[in-house]
């Protein structure tokens, strides 16, 4: 290639610099030149101007001088007046030639000069000098007749015309020279400009030529940069020089970089992809093998393989990869630190490289290898593993470069690898446990629930106790209540009854004398003893009987009842033999019973004893009553009576070991279910009807009732309407008589039913004796609140503003709740029940707030400040009852019973 | 202990078998303390002798299903979990037409009302409806009284201020004597109905599901199961909400759901 003649830029510019300034120094040179001339040229013609008029001025006037002197002389023949002339011959001649001399030069004058020269001489001769002769010779008259022909005048105008004519004509010439010079220096310019023009034009040229060649070759480096660049990162491409100057040497030099960007970014592409190719990778098995066959194929080897450090026994490396091996006893499967010239890289930590040797020590076995390296891995300066690689060929440098630089990476994958499979069993043994949480934070839950579900449970069990704790307080205090009441009504009636009883007892007794008579007048009458009397009159007279009989049956009952009741029966306890009874009541009642045809049938338990401590009389009037009852309202079929032990029970067993049984049955006509309680009340009867049909007082079950408590027993009725009653009689034997509190013996069917029943109650009673203290400013509120709250019961305190309010609970009087109104003067509501709460710690009193309009905020802030509740205004006299009865609730108890 | 748990086991079948209440899938360990309880008042000696009562005695069947169901409740109890419902699930219902809520073991009602009262307050419960069911008839009924133990009231004012309320509390009731009557206004969109989770199936979709505290007392088979219900019969986007104990955390339902309220409870359907 044809070497071009290297020229620099600095060279190319200094020429570029240099050609221009001797073009100007030229020019200046020229043009100063130039100039110079025209001025000497100006100056010589200036200068010769002056002196040609200075010159033929002297002269002229020297040439008038002399012939004024002639003139002069020839007036006064002074001599002494002729000294100008002489000095004037002497020297006009020198004078002449002295400006013949400088209008030398001048062509134009010296062509007139000698004319001028010739009219002096001519004068001179003519004139001056035959003057002088005359003179000499005193001759003044020819003197003056020279003058006089005016020869000398005529020379002497002569003579000045022909210098004003020299003047002219040499005055033209200057002119015309200078008009000359004007034009040369006319052209001198223009040639000035020219030149400037020339020389700016080769500046520009060489300006443009030198920095297109520089600039030109920069352009093409860059372009070709920035093509590299756009093709992101094609490093093969060139650039070419077109120049031979500093910009080759950086084509140059930036090929040199391409080419080592090129290398290097081969070796970062080829690392890079070694190194990516193992990422992720959690075994060293896979590594090696992922290792080995990506750096063979990219370093054209033949052969490789990998070993690692044994973790549990350091010395000892173990093969875990081989690349392109026949069999699997090719290669060393292990070997330890420093046997052979693999144990050697282990132990110098250096590369160790081999060629054409065939070493038994290294892996390969009978292959011929040109060339092979030993590298170990490091890792904080310890060898954690040997890579071998062997070629057929040599490596290149570059092929060297990223076998170190992989290597080089290697110890800290190996080790990231190994943290990985660390991390890995240990996340494994995490999930493990994960799982365990996951279940013991299930089973928590699960304990959780079930903690909530037993709370739930046990206020539950709770709440049923307390309900039923409370109902049994209710209860109690009602009961407590109802026995006061019955007490009293109890005491009231007591009298009362008494009062009855006395009365009835006296009354029958005063009822029973005039009747007596009438008794036994009516039988007397009866009788007929006398026979006086008619049929009629006799039956008249029975009829009278009988009723009478009926009467004072009745007034028997009724004093025995009223004597019950007044408490004044008298009993006698005394011994009985049971088997007497049915002889008794065959003996009574089988006279009625075969005079209704009704079968009276008598049994009498064989288990009994004999002996039974009761009140007879009571006990057959009891029997009588039954039976007369059940005579009475049975028409066909049966009347029994059964005498039986009964069931004693544990309560019964309290009072006596020994119980009787007698029930006496009937096939009559029953007793509805719900007239059965009604039938033992005094003066009733089933229905109106019955006694209509059947007669009687309906005294008779109400004394047997009545006896039957008195002999420590009780009665039960079981009936089936149209079919028949049976009424059973359980009496004690009682050989002490009846004990006290005896007689409160329930009958097993009298249970208390009154359980369950939802009673209505008036809540103005909660109120009562509740003292409610009022916030107010405005006393018509206090007023109107004072008014309502009475009714109810309360007592109601005034406060007309905060103060007074903390003054009256400071005050130790009693107060349940408090009604606060929040606009007050003094203190208003928000502080007063900030007060309450934490200066006079009064924490649980209710306080409840009146705002005046159901305003969010207002209603936040007085329960921010302790309210418990509120309550908007205008006041609704229902809710704030209702709002009331909350808060004087007892939150645990409901004790206002 | 296995007979114990066989014991159980023919005692709850026959409980099924019975009155077709299935309490088979139900937390043994409640279950067990409760028939344990049961047994100790009634002086009942096994299980066993239980099951044979159950069977015959129809009264003491009908005491110890009472004993099963138990219920618990406040008006807003967790009052912030009222408060939740109105800052974050509220403003979504304002923009249904129609809202429907169910109300699922609802007990005495108390919580009903309270939901009542929320939606009252915040304007909505015009147009919605809240069906509220238990398995158990008797509590239904008295819910449908909406009385409430007038002693019980001071809690209930100050569980209502927590949660927001934004009203007199008292406005919303009268008083006797002992209880506190809430408004029949409050009733007007409540619908009680008898329904029972374990056995019976979807009956409708709704925009909010309300179950509080009941499934604790499940067996977790059986809450899955219950939870599958409740995403049936969820309306897309609808909101389901929990007691303070209970989570969605385990179930396989879990990933169905954003958290809408995670210390509340509130979730809301995918």
């Amino acid at each position: 290639m044809f070497k071009q003649q290297r020229i620099g830029i600095r060279f190319k510019i200094i020429i570029g610099y240099i050609v221009i300034i001797c073009c100007l120094i030229v020019a200046g040179i020229v043009i100063n030149e130039r100039v110079t001339g025209l001025q000497q040229e100006r100056n010589s013609l200036i200068t010769y101007d002056t002196n040609m008029r200075v010159m033929s001025n002297n002269l002229e006037r020297q040439i008038l001088g002399m012939e004024s002197a002639l003139h002069r002389y020839m007036i006064t023949e002074d001599e002494a007046f002729l000294e100008p002339y002489y000095q004037g011959l002497a020297t006009w001649e020198s004078k002449y030639h002295e400006l013949e001399n400088i209008a030398g030069n001048y062509s134009e004058g010296r062509h007139n000069l000698p004319v001028i020269y010739d009219s002096i001489d001519s004068w001179i001769t003519q004139v001056g000098a035959p003057l002088i002769e005359l003179l000499e010779a005193e001759a003044t008259e020819q003197m003056i007749a020279i003058f006089n022909s005016k020869q000398s005048s005529v020379a002497m105008t002569d003579l000045q015309a022909q210098f004003t004519a020299f003047r002219t004509g040499e005055n033209q010439a200057i002119q015309e020279q200078l008009q000359a010079l004007d034009n040369v220096n006319k052209e001198l310019t223009i040639a000035l400009f020219l030149g400037i023009a020339f020389i700016a034009l080769i500046a520009i040229t060489i300006a443009s030529t030198i920095s297109r060649r520089i600039v030109g070759s920069i352009t093409e480096v860059t372009e070709t940069t920035s093509e590299i660049i756009h093709s992101s990162g094609d490093l093969s491409k060139r650039i070419k020089a077109g120049t031979n100057d500093e910009v080759r040497d950086l084509v140059e030099t930036t090929n040199a970089l391409l080419e080592s960007l090129e290398k290097r970014e081969w070796l970062q592409k080829n690392l890079a992809e070694v190194v990516t190719s193992y990422q992720g990778i959690s075994s060293m098995e896979e590594l090696g093998k992922v290792l080995l066959s990506s750096l063979v194929a990219r370093t054209d080897s033949a052969y490789g393989a990998f070993y690692i450090q044994n973790q549990e026994d350091k010395a000892q490396f173990n093969k875990v990869a081989v690349y392109a091996e026949k069999s699997e006893d090719t290669s060393l499967l292990s070997f330890r630190k420093g046997e052979g010239l693999i144990g050697q890289c282990v132990l110098e930590k250096r590369t160790l490289k081999y060629e054409n040797i065939q070493f038994l020590e290294t892996s390969i076995g009978n292959v011929p290898l040109k060339n092979g390296v030993l590298i170990p891995v490091l890792f904080e300066h310890e060898t954690i593993a040997v890579l071998e690689i062997a070629t057929f060929n040599d490596f290149t440098p570059h092929e060297e470069v990223l076998i170190e630089e992989v290597v080089d990476n290697l110890g800290l994958t190996i080790d990231n690898i190994l943290g990985r499979m660390e991390i890995i069993r240990l996340l494994n043994e995490s999930q493990v446990m994960t799982e365990e949480l996951q279940v013991q934070a299930e089973e928590l839950q699960t304990q959780s629930e079930e903690l909530q579900m037993q709370t739930e449970e046990l206020t539950t069990i709770n709440e049923k106790l307390e309900e039923r704790t409370r109902y049994a307080e209710q209860k109690s205090i009602e009961l407590q209540k109802t026995q006061k009441e019955l007490e009293q009504s109890a005491e009231e009636l007591l009298q009362s009854s008494n009062y009855k009883s006395e009365f009835l007892a006296n009354m029958s007794h005063e009822l029973r004398t005039p009747l007596n008579s009438i008794l036994i007048l009516s039988e007397m009458l009866a009788e007929n003893g006398e026979k006086r009397l008619t049929e009629d009159e006799v039956e008249y007279a029975n009829v009278i009987h009988t009723s009478g009989k009926d009467l004072l049956a009745l007034i028997n009952d009724i004093l025995d009842l009223s004597k019950v009741e007044a408490g004044k029966m008298e009993v006698w306890f005394n011994e009985m033999d049971i088997y007497e009874l049915p002889q008794y009541v065959e003996r009574m009642f089988m006279p009625v019973a075969q005079q209704k045809g009704l079968d009276l049938n008598i049994q009498v338990s064989e288990q009994l004893d004999a002996v039974f401590y009761t009140d007879i009389k009571r006990l057959q009037q009891i029997l009588n009553n039954l039976l007369s009852n059940a005579m009475k309202f049975t028409e066909h079929g049966q009347v029994q009576v059964i005498i039986d032990p009964a069931n004693v029970t544990s309560k019964m067993k309290n009072y006596s070991d020994t119980w009787l049984a007698i029930s006496v049955k009937d096939t009559g006509i029953g007793i509805p279910k719900e007239k059965q309680d009604l039938i033992f009340e005094t003066f009733q009867q089933a229905d109106g009807a019955t006694v209509r049909k059947y007669g009687g007082t309906g005294l008779g079950l109400s004394i047997c009732r009545e006896f039957s408590k008195i002999l420590g027993g009780w009665i039960t009725v079981e009936s089936i309407e149209g079919e028949g009653s049976s009424f059973t009689l359980y009496l004690p034997s009682l050989p002490n008589g009846v004990l006290k509190g005896m007689t409160q013996l329930p009958a097993p069917n009298q249970q208390a039913e009154t359980a369950g029943q939802i009673e209505q109650t008036n809540m103005s009673h909660m109120f009562n004796n509740k003292h409610v203290l009022v916030v107010d400013d405005d006393h018509r509120n206090i007023y109107a609140l004072k008014q309502a709250l009475g009714q109810k019961g309360a007592i109601t305190i005034e406060a007309s503003n905060g103060l007074q309010c903390l003054e009256i609970l400071q005050s130790q009087q009693p107060v349940d709740v408090v009604l606060m109104d929040i606009m007050m003067p003094e203190m208003d509501g928000y502080e007063t029940m900030e007060h309450i709460r934490k200066d006079l710690k009064l924490v649980d009193l209710p306080i409840i707030a009146l705002t005046a309009k159901a305003m969010k905020q207002d209603r936040d802030r007085a329960i921010a400040v302790g309210a418990s509740d509120y309550i908007s205004k205008p006041l609704n006299l229902d809710q704030l009852f209702s709002v009331l009865s909350v808060w004087l609730t007892d939150k645990e108890h409901s004790r206002n019973g | 202990m296995v007979r114990k748990k066989l014991e159980l086991q023919l005692l709850l079948d026959a409980i099924y078998a019975v009155s077709g209440y299935d309490f088979r899938q139900y937390n043994q360990q409640s279950i067990m303390r409760r028939v344990l309880h049961r047994m100790r008042i009634s002086n009942i000696s096994t299980v066993s002798r239980l099951t044979e009562l159950v069977i015959h005695d129809e009264e003491f069947l009908r005491m110890l299903l009472n004993d099963f169901s138990i219920n618990v409740t406040e008006m807003f109890r967790n009052p912030t979990f009222f408060q939740a419902f109105r800052e974050e699930v509220i403003p979504k219902l304002r923009q249904l037409p129609r809202i429907r809520i169910w109300h699922a073991g609802c007990a005495t009602g108390e919580e009903v009302y309270s939901m009542a009262i929320v939606l009252k307050e915040e304007g909505l419960i015009e147009r919605s409806i809240i069906y509220a069911t238990d398995m158990n008839a008797d509590v239904l009924k008295k819910a449908q009284k909406g009385a409430f133990p007038l002693h019980k009231m001071q809690a209930y004012t100050k569980n209502y201020l927590h949660s927001g309320g934004s009203e007199a509390f008292s406005k919303y009731y009268k008083t006797d004597e002992k209880y506190a009557y809430f408004q029949p206004c409050l009733l007007e969109n409540i619908t009680f109905a008898q329904h029972n989770l374990v056995t019976d199936q979807s009956f409708q979709e709704f925009d909010v599901i309300i179950c509080r505290n009941v499934l604790i007392y499940f067996s977790s088979d059986l809450q899955i199961q219950v939870h599958r219900l409740f995403h049936e019969s969820l309306a897309p986007n609808g909101y389901l909400g929990l007691g303070d104990k209970e989570t969605l955390q385990f179930t396989p339902l879990a990933d169905d759901y954003n958290i809408v309220n995670q210390t509340e409870r509130i979730y809301q359907k995918k």
